[in-house]
C-alpha cells in the first residue's frame, strides 16, 4: 500500500517526460507521445487500486485527504484523460490543419502532453481539503485548459473560444479567491476541517462569512457551468477542439463539483447558513435545469447541444448538492458524474469519428448513421439513451439516485422541474437518434475508426449498460466494502 | 425458467443484430417463449406459495435491491399474454423493406421488456424493464411507421418518458415510506410490511396519486390518453399489437401488483377521482371513437376506451371486480392484438383505412371478414368471449362496491354509465364492420387475395384463446383468485 | 490604520476590477481588470494576516502563503492569457470584444 500522494507525483513526472520526449525526439511522428501518455496513465490507474485509503496519520493530512471519494475521483480523472488522449489521436488531423509548423506534426506533441498536467491538477483537487490547495490545483487545471481551448491558433472559432474561456474563467477565479479571502478573514483558517469546527461554534448569522461563501459559490458556479454562470459554455464548447470540449465538459465539471461538495459539506451543516445556501442551490439547480434543457431543444450543432446538455446535467447534480445532509447525496453526485463521464466521452468519441469523415459536427451529419455504420450508431444510441435517462443505463441510475435524495429531503419543486425537464431532454437527445435511424444518409460510405477508438467506444458502451444494471462497483468504490461501513452494519 | 422468458428475446435480438437471419431467429425465440410460458402455467402449484419460479441475484444488498424474478397467477397470465401476442406479432410481420435486422430486434426488445416487467418481483427492475421498450417503440414508429409517424413517435416517447418519471417518483416515495431499517425493493416484503401497517400513512395518499398519474399516463387514462390513438395508427402492425396488447397492460398490472395491495387506504381515498377519470375514458373517449373516420384510429381510440372498464374493476377494490379487471386485461390484450393484426392486413391490401373508401371487403376476403367480426364481437363483450366473462365480473364487482360515507352512489352511477359504454362500443365496432366489410365493393378490389393459410394461424391462435377463456373463465380465475386474494385487500363490502 | 481601511481599499479595487470587466470593450483592459481583482484579494489577505496576531505576537502566515500562490498563479495566467490574446490579434486584427462574435445561439 503506497500513499496516494505518489499518484500525482507519478502523473506529473509522466507529463514532464512527455514534454521532454516531444522536445528532444528527432522523430516526426508525434503519436508515440500520446501512446506513452495512455500507457502511463493506465499504469497509474492500476496503481490506484493499491493505494492506502486512509492518510489520517500522514504529515499531509491537514490539506490532503485520500478518502474513498478522493481515490474515486482520481480514477475518474485518469480515465477521462486516457479517453481524451484516445480522442486526440483520432482528432489529430484537424489540429494539424490549424496549427502552423515547419514540420507536418509540429505542435501535436504538446497537445498530447498538456492533458496529463490537467489530469494531475484534477487528481490533486480530488484530495485537496485546504483552500490554498484547492486554489492551486484549480488553477493548474484552468490554465492548462486556457492553452488547450485556444490550441488551434489558425482557427478563428478555437481562438474566440479561448479568449472567452480565458476572461470568464479568470473572472470566476477572482470571485473564488476573494471569497476565500473573506472566509479566511473571519475564521483565520484555510483548512476546511478547521473552518468547519469554527463555523459550528458561530451561533448567529455572520455577514462577511456569508459574503465569502456566496463568492466561493459564484466562482464554483462558473466551473460547474450552472445557470446563471453558464454564458461561456456554448461558445467555448463549440469552438474548442473536440477532445478539449470533452475534457472540459467532464473534467472541469467534475473538479468543480468535488470542490463544491467539500465546501458544502463544511458550510451546510451550520444552521444559519444552511437555510440560505439551500435556497440558493435550489434556485441555481432550477435555473440550470430549465435553461439547459430548453435552450438545448432548438440546437442543430451537436457540440453546442452537448454544451446545453452539460448545463442541464449540472442542474441535476445540483439537486443532489442541495440535498447534502441526506445520506446518499454524496453518492448521488459522484455516481451521476461517473455516469456523465461515460456517456459524454462516448458521445464525443463517436462525434469525432463521424466529424472526421463528414466534415462537421452538426446533427445532420449523423443522418443515416444506422445504415452506414451500425456499430457506431448503436454506441451513440447507448450514449443518448443514457444521457436521456433510460433505465438499465448508467444515466438512469444516476437520475434515480438524484430523485431519491431529492424525495428524501422533500425538494418537491426541484423534483417537479426535474421530471418535466427529463421529458424535454428526451426530445433533443432523441433528435440525434432520429437523425441516425430515420433519415437517409447523404452517402453510403461507412465511417472508419482506428482500432483503438473502436475498442474505447466498445468499452465505454459496455460500461454504460453494465453499471446501469449492476451499479455496485461504483457504489463500493465510493463507500468502501459494506463491512467497512458502520452505518450499513447497523441495519 | 422466467429468466429464459426474458433472456431468450434479448439473445435473439442481439444475434439478429449481429447478422443471424432475423425472422427465423425472432420466430424461434417467440415460439420458445410461448412454450416456456405454457409450461410455467402448467407447473405452477396453486396450493404453494404465491410467488414461484423465484430466482434472484443481489445488486445492492444494503439497499435490498435485487434482480428478483418470480411469478404468481396474475403475472403468469400476463406472461402468457405477452408470449402469445409476441408470437402472433412476429408471425404476421410482413417482409420488411429496410433495416430488417433492427426491426425484429426492436420487436424482441419490447417483448423482453414486457416479460421482464411482468416477471419482476423487485420494484426497481419491474420499472426498469418496462422502459426497455421506450427506444424500440420510438424507432419502430419513426422508421417503419405510416402516416404522421414523426409527430406520433415524438408524442408517444415524450409522454411515456414523462409518465415513467412521475411513476419513478411514486416508486421512490413508496420505497421511502417505510422505516429506514425495513426499506426494500422486494414486492413480497413490501406486501408484508403493508399488511403489518408499517407503511407511513401520511405519505400514502401523495405516493398513490403519483403512482396513479404515472401508471395512468402509461395506460392512457383520460385525460392523459392523447398519445395512444395516434401512435397506434402510425405504428407498424406488430408494434401496435405489442404495445396496445401487452405494454399498456404494464400500468394496470402495476396498479394491481403495487399500488393497490401496498396502499389500500390511499386507493380508497382517491376512488372518486379515479371514477370520474374512468367515466371520461368510457363515455368521452367512446363518443370520440364513434366519430373516427379511419379504422386504425378507431381501434386506437377503442383500446383507450376499454381501459376504462379495467379501471372500473380496479376502482371497485373487491375480489369480484379485481378478478374481472385482471381477466379483462388478458382478454383485451388478445382481442386488440387480433384487431390490429387484421386491420394491418386490410391496410396492406387496400393501402387505405379510411371508412369512406372501404366497403364490401368480406366478399373477396371472407376469412378476414369473419375473423374481424369475431374479434369485434369479443371487443364489444358478447357472450362466449373472455371479454364478456370479465366485464360481467367487473360490473358486478363495481355495482356492489361503494365508498364509505360517500354522498352519492358513485359506483352505481359509474356502473350504469359503463354499461352504456358497451352500447357505444357496439355502435362503433359494428359501424366499422359495416363500413369495411359490408356494402358495395369498389371494383378495383374485387380480386384482393384473402389471408394466406399460414398467416391465419396467429389470428386463429388469438381468437381461440379468447373463446377458450370465454367458455372456461374458471380455468384462468383459478390462477388469478389466489394472487388477487393474497394481495390482502380489506374488503369494502359491507 | 485599522483593518477596515484596508478592506475598504481592497473592496474598492475589486469593484473597480469587476466593473472594468463588465464595461470595457478592449480585451487587454479587461485582462488588466481581472488582475486587479486578484490583487484586491491579495491586499485583503495580507491585511487579514497582519491583524490575526497569534499568542506569540506573530501574524498568521497562512494568508500570506496564499498571497504568494496567487501572485504565482496570476503570473502564469498572464503569460498564457496574453499569448492567447496575441494570437487572436494576429488572426483577427482586433482586440475588441464586439468583433469576436462568430458563434451565435
Amino acid at each position: 500500500m503506497m500513499p496516494a500522494i505518489y499518484l500525482e507525483a507519478i502523473v506529473l513526472t509522466l507529463g514532464v517526460l512527455l514534454v521532454l520526449m516531444e522536445a528532444f525526439s528527432n522523430s516526426e511522428e508525434k503519436t508515440p507521445v500520446a501512446w506513452l501518455g495512455i500507457v502511463g496513465l493506465t499504469f497509474v490507474f492500476i496503481l490506484t487500486f493499491f493505494t492506502a485509503n486512509d492518510l489520517s496519520a500522514s504529515p499531509y493530512s491537514a490539506f490532503y485527504h485520500a478518502d474513498f471519494r478522493a481515490i474515486f475521483f482520481k480514477r475518474f480523472a485518469l480515465l477521462t484523460t486516457i479517453v481524451v488522449l484516445v480522442l486526440s489521436i483520432e482528432y489529430r488531423g484537424v489540429v494539424q490543419k490549424y496549427v502552423f509548423g515547419s514540420r507536418p506534426q509540429a505542435g501535436l506533441g504538446e497537445f498530447y502532453a498538456l492533458p496529463v498536467f490537467t489530469c494531475a491538477g484534477l487528481m490533486w483537487m480530488a484530495s485537496a481539503v485546504d483552500f490554498i490547495m484547492i486554489f492551486v490545483s484549480l488553477e493548474l487545471v484552468t490554465i492548462s485548459f486556457y492553452i488547450l481551448v485556444a490550441y488551434m491558433r489558425r482557427n478563428a472559432g478555437s481562438l474566440e473560444a479561448g479568449v472567452k474561456y480565458l476572461i470568464l474563467s479568470a473572472l470566476s477565479t477572482g470571485f473564488f479567491v476573494y471569497g476565500i479571502t473573506w472566509i479566511y478573514g473571519v475564521t483565520g483558517q484555510t483548512s476546511l476541517e478547521k473552518i468547519g469546527a469554527i463555523l459550528l461554534g458561530l451561533k448567529v448569522s455572520h455577514g462577511p462569512l456569508l459574503f465569502g461563501f456566496m463568492l466561493v459559490l459564484t466562482g464554483l458556479g462558473f466551473k460547474i457551468a450552472c445557470a446563471p454562470f453558464q454564458i461561456w459554455v456554448p461558445d467555448v464548447y463549440q469552438g474548442a477542439p473536440t477532445p478539449v470540449t470533452a475534457f472540459l465538459s467532464v473534467g472541469s465539471k467534475a473538479a468543480g463539483f468535488i470542490v463544491l461538495m467539500r465546501v458544502a459539506e463544511v458550510f451546510l451543516p451550520v444552521p444559519w447558513i444552511n437555510h440560505k445556501a439551500v435556497t440558493i442551490l435550489v434556485a441555481l439547480a432550477a435555473l440550470s435545469l430549465l435553461y439547459g434543457n430548453l435552450a438545448a431543444m432548438p440546437q442543430h450543432n451537436l457540440k453546442r447541444l452537448m454544451a446545453y446538455s452539460s448545463i442541464a446535467h449540472a442542474g441535476y447534480i445540483l439537486i443532489a448538492v442541495a440535498c447534502i445532509g441526506s445520506r446518499y447525496a454524496n453518492i448521488a453526485v459522484s455516481f451521476y458524474l461517473a455516469g456523465y463521464l461515460l456517456m459524454t466521452l462516448l458521445t464525443f468519441l463517436v462525434m469525432a469519428a463521424v466529424a472526421n469523415q463528414a466534415g462537421g459536427d452538426d446533427i445532420v451529419h449523423f443522418n443515416g448513421l444506422g445504415k452506414r455504420s451500425p456499430y457506431l450508431a448503436f454506441a451513440m444510441l447507448a450514449a443518448m439513451a443514457s444521457l436521456a435517462g433510460i433505465p438499465l443505463t448508467v444515466g438512469f441510475f444516476g437520475k434515480f439516485l438524484i430523485f431519491y435524495v431529492a424525495y428524501e429531503k422533500g425538494q418537491f419543486l426541484l423534483m417537479g422541474i426535474g421530471v418535466l425537464t427529463v421529458a424535454a431532454g428526451f426530445y433533443y437527445y432523441f433528435k440525434v437518434v432520429r437523425a441516425m435511424y430515420w433519415k437517409e444518409p447523404a452517402d453510403d460510405t461507412p465511417v472508419r475508426t482506428s482500432p483503438l477508438t473502436g475498442a474505447t467506444i466498445a468499452a465505454l458502451a459496455f460500461c454504460i449498460f453494465f453499471l446501469g444494471v449492476y451499479p455496485a462497483p461504483v457504489i463500493r468504490a465510493l463507500e468502501g466494502p459494506p463491512s467497512d461501513n458502520p452505518r450499513l452494519l447497523a441495519r | 425458467m422466467l429468466n429464459i422468458l426474458i433472456l431468450c428475446p434479448i439473445v435473439a435480438a442481439i444475434l439478429a443484430l449481429l447478422g443471424a437471419p432475423a425472422r427465423p431467429a425472432a420466430l424461434l425465440a417467440s415460439l420458445i417463449n410461448l412454450v416456456v410460458a405454457l409450461l410455467a402455467l402448467f407447473q405452477y402449484d396453486k396450493t404453494g406459495p404465491a410467488f414461484q419460479f423465484v430466482s434472484e441475484f443481489g445488486i445492492l444488498p444494503e439497499w435490498r435491491l435485487t434482480y428478483l424474478v418470480g411469478a404468481d397467477g396474475l403475472s403468469l397470465l400476463m406472461l402468457l399474454l405477452t408470449a402469445i401476442v409476441t408470437f402472433a406479432a412476429v408471425w404476421v410481420t410482413p417482409a420488411v423493406a429496410r433495416l430488417e435486422k433492427q426491426f425484429y430486434a426492436c420487436l424482441l426488445f419490447i417483448s423482453a421488456g414486457a416479460m421482464g416487467a411482468f416477471a419482476s418481483v423487485d420494484l426497481f427492475f419491474f420499472y426498469a424493464f418496462h422502459e426497455l421498450a421506450l427506444i424500440p417503440t420510438f424507432l419502430l414508429i419513426g422508421i417503419w411507421g405510416s402516416g404522421d409517424r414523426q409527430s406520433a413517435a415524438w408524442k408517444i416517447t415524450i409522454y411515456l418518458a414523462l409518465g415513467s418519471f412521475i411513476l419513478l417518483l411514486g416508486l421512490i416515495g413508496l420505497y421511502q415510506s417505510v422505516p429506514v431499517a425495513a426499506r426494500t425493493f422486494d414486492i413480497r416484503a413490501l406486501q408484508e410490511l403493508a399488511a403489518a401497517g408499517k407503511i407511513h400513512p401520511a405519505s400514502a395518499n401523495g405516493v398513490y396519486l403519483l403512482l396513479l398519474i404515472g401508471f395512468g399516463i402509461l395506460i392512457s387514462l383520460f385525460p392523459f390518453h392523447t398519445w395512444a390513438p395516434k401512435a397506434y395508427a402510425s405504428a407498424p402492425t406488430p408494434a401496435a399489437m405489442l404495445h396496445a396488447g401487452v405494454l399498456k397492460k404494464f400500468g394496470l398490472y402495476g396498479l394491481l401488483r403495487v399500488a393497490l395491495p401496498l396502499l389500500p387506504d390511499a386507493a380508497r381515498h382517491w376512488t372518486h377521482l379515479l371514477i370520474i377519470l374512468l367515466i371520461g375514458n368510457i363515455i368521452y373517449i367512446g363518443l370520440v371513437t364513434i366519430s373516427q373516420k379511419r379504422l386504425d384510429m378507431m381501434l386506437g381510440y377503442s383500446s383507450v376506451m376499454h381501459m376504462g372498464y379495467i379501471f372500473l374493476g380496479i376502482a371497485s377494490l373487491n375480489t369480484l371486480g379485481l378478478n374481472g379487471a385482471a381477466l379483462l386485461m388478458f382478454a383485451h390484450g388478445l382481442s386488440i392484438a387480433a384487431l390490429f393484426a387484421i386491420a394491418g392486413q386490410v391496410g396492406r391490401r387496400t393501402e387505405t383505412l379510411a371508412f369512406e373508401d372501404l366497403g364490401g371487403l368480406a366478399k373477396p376476403m371472407p376469412f378476414l371478414g369473419f375473423a374481424f367480426g369475431l374479434a369485434a364481437f369479443a371487443s364489444i363483450g358478447l357472450p362466449g368471449f373472455a371479454n364478456f366473462a370479465s366485464e360481467i365480473l367487473v360490473f358486478f364487482g363495481a355495482f356492489q362496491s361503494h365508498v364509505a360515507g360517500s354522498p352519492f352512489f358513485g359506483f352505481r352511477l359509474a356502473t350504469v354509465l359503463a354499461l352504456w359504454g358497451v352500447v357505444i362500443s357496439a355502435v362503433y365496432m359494428l359501424r366499422a364492420y359495416k363500413a369495411v366489410f359490408m356494402g358495395e365493393l369498389p371494383g378495383r378490389w374485387s380480386a384482393l387475395p384473402d389471408l394466406k393459410f399460414s398467416l391465419r394461424l396467429p389470428i386463429v391462435l388469438l381468437l381461440a384463446t379468447l373463446l377458450f377463456a370465454g367458455f372456461c373463465p374458471r380455468v384462468f380465475l383459478a390462477f388469478l383468485a389466489p394472487s388477487v386474494k393474497a394481495a390482502s385487500f380489506r374488503e369494502t363490502l359491507s | 490604520m485599522n483593518l477596515n481601511d484596508y478592506l475598504a481599499v481592497s473592496g474598492l479595487l475589486f469593484a473597480i476590477g469587476f466593473a472594468g470587466v463588465m464595461l470595457r470593450r478592449n480585451i487587454i483592459i479587461i485582462f488588466m481588470c481581472l488582475e486587479l481583482m486578484l490583487n484586491a484579494a491579495n491586499l485583503s489577505l495580507v491585511a487579514f494576516s497582519r491583524f490575526h496576531v497569534s499568542a506569540a505576537g506573530l501574524p498568521d502566515y497562512n494568508g500570506q502563503m496564499l498571497v504568494f500562490f496567487i501572485i504565482t498563479v496570476a503570473a502564469a495566467e498572464v503569460a498564457v492569457g496574453l499569448a492567447v490574446i496575441v494570437s487572436l490579434y494576429r488572426a483577427r486584427r482586433t482586440t475588441h470584444v464586439e468583433d469576436i462574435t462568430s458563434m451565435k445561439f
